[in-house]
């Protein structure tokens, strides 16, 4: 049997979903971008659960010195930001995660947080 | 404003600085408070079902704190006319809508202590976030203030006004309310 190919079709960029971009800063420790995703994710799922993150959806698009940028959801960016309240250690380091802007696109944090 | 408790302060106020907010010290005796004062913070005293009368009576024109989250601790608040009321909630509910009117009558605020919620294992998690949810609704009702706070000694359990507002966002406090009353400036008595 021939397997075919079928090409996706593109969603217009007017039809697809909303998001929205959060910079965050780590305090204290220095974390490597594999621990950051790791413990990020792992300690939101246990206070939001499966079906909560999905709709939350975050991604880490952006990880450079202390400083992280997350996709999530529009409209989700409030749980996104209550959420890392409950992130206390990665790698049995405590850190801080402070949210320190909120835009819709990912070229306003680089030039705020000069990250090229 | 966020409340923490008494020590170490020198890495509390480091941390706080950075996050630009005024820090409330809940402090038990004297000794504390002159610690509090001397690093430009404003004192508040903890006051629990065991503390005796006679201590409480000598606190009369000074800030007050009550643990809450028993029927016993609730009621010491409302008679207390306490300034804060923290974690009146615990896996069992004590909050009702009589204890919302007499706490916005006395404009006692009600605090969520995040460093308890942090330690408590996901099954009590969940039963005192029920709660919470219960409580933040009464108090909209009754316009009881209701703050997240982070009431901890540890610094690195400090956190940002900005996470703390998404928290009570989260548990049904309407957005400008959770910033104004997180912005509130407190005042010495």
């Amino acid at each position: 049997m021939k397997i075919e190919k079928v090409k996706k079709a593109i969603v217009p960029l007017s039809k697809r979903e909303r998001k929205r971009y959060i910079l965050f800063e780590i305090l204290n420790a220095e974390v490597a971008e594999k621990d950051f995703y790791f413990g990020f994710w792992i300690d939101l799922l246990s206070f939001f659960g499966s079906k909560g993150l999905a709709e939350i959806n975050p991604k880490v698009v952006l990880f450079k010195g202390n400083k992280a940028i997350v996709k999530c959801q529009r409209g989700k960016e409030n749980d996104l930001i209550a959420g890392t309240a409950f992130i206390e250690k990665i790698r049995n380091k405590k850190i801080i995660i402070n949210p320190v802007l909120t835009s819709g696109t990912i070229k306003t944090l680089k030039e705020y947080a000069k990250i090229e | 404003m966020d409340i923490v408790y008494t020590q170490p302060l020198k890495e509390l106020l480091q941390v706080s600085t950075y996050f630009k907010e005024q820090l409330i010290v809940l402090v038990e005796n004297e000794k504390d408070e002159k610690v509090a004062k001397t690093n430009d913070l404003i004192p508040c005293y903890l006051i629990k079902d065991s503390t005796p009368e006679a201590d409480i009576s000598k606190l009369n024109s000074k800030k007050k704190a009550v643990v809450g989250g028993s029927v016993k601790a609730n009621e010491l608040a409302v008679r207390l006319k306490a300034d804060y009321l923290l974690q009146p909630s615990s896996t069992k509910q004590f909050f009702d809508l009589g204890l919302a009117l007499k706490l916005s009558a006395n404009n006692t605020t009600v605090v969520l202590c995040f460093e308890e919620l942090l330690k408590a294992n996901s099954f009590e998690r969940h039963q005192v976030w029920k709660n919470y949810l219960e409580l933040v609704r009464y108090c909209k009702q009754k316009k009881v203030k209701f703050i997240v706070a982070s009431a901890t000694k540890d610094p690195l359990l400090l956190r940002p006004p900005k996470v703390r507002e998404a928290l009570a966002v989260l548990l049904g406090l309407p957005n400008d309310l959770a910033k104004e009353y997180l912005q509130e400036v407190v005042k010495e008595k």
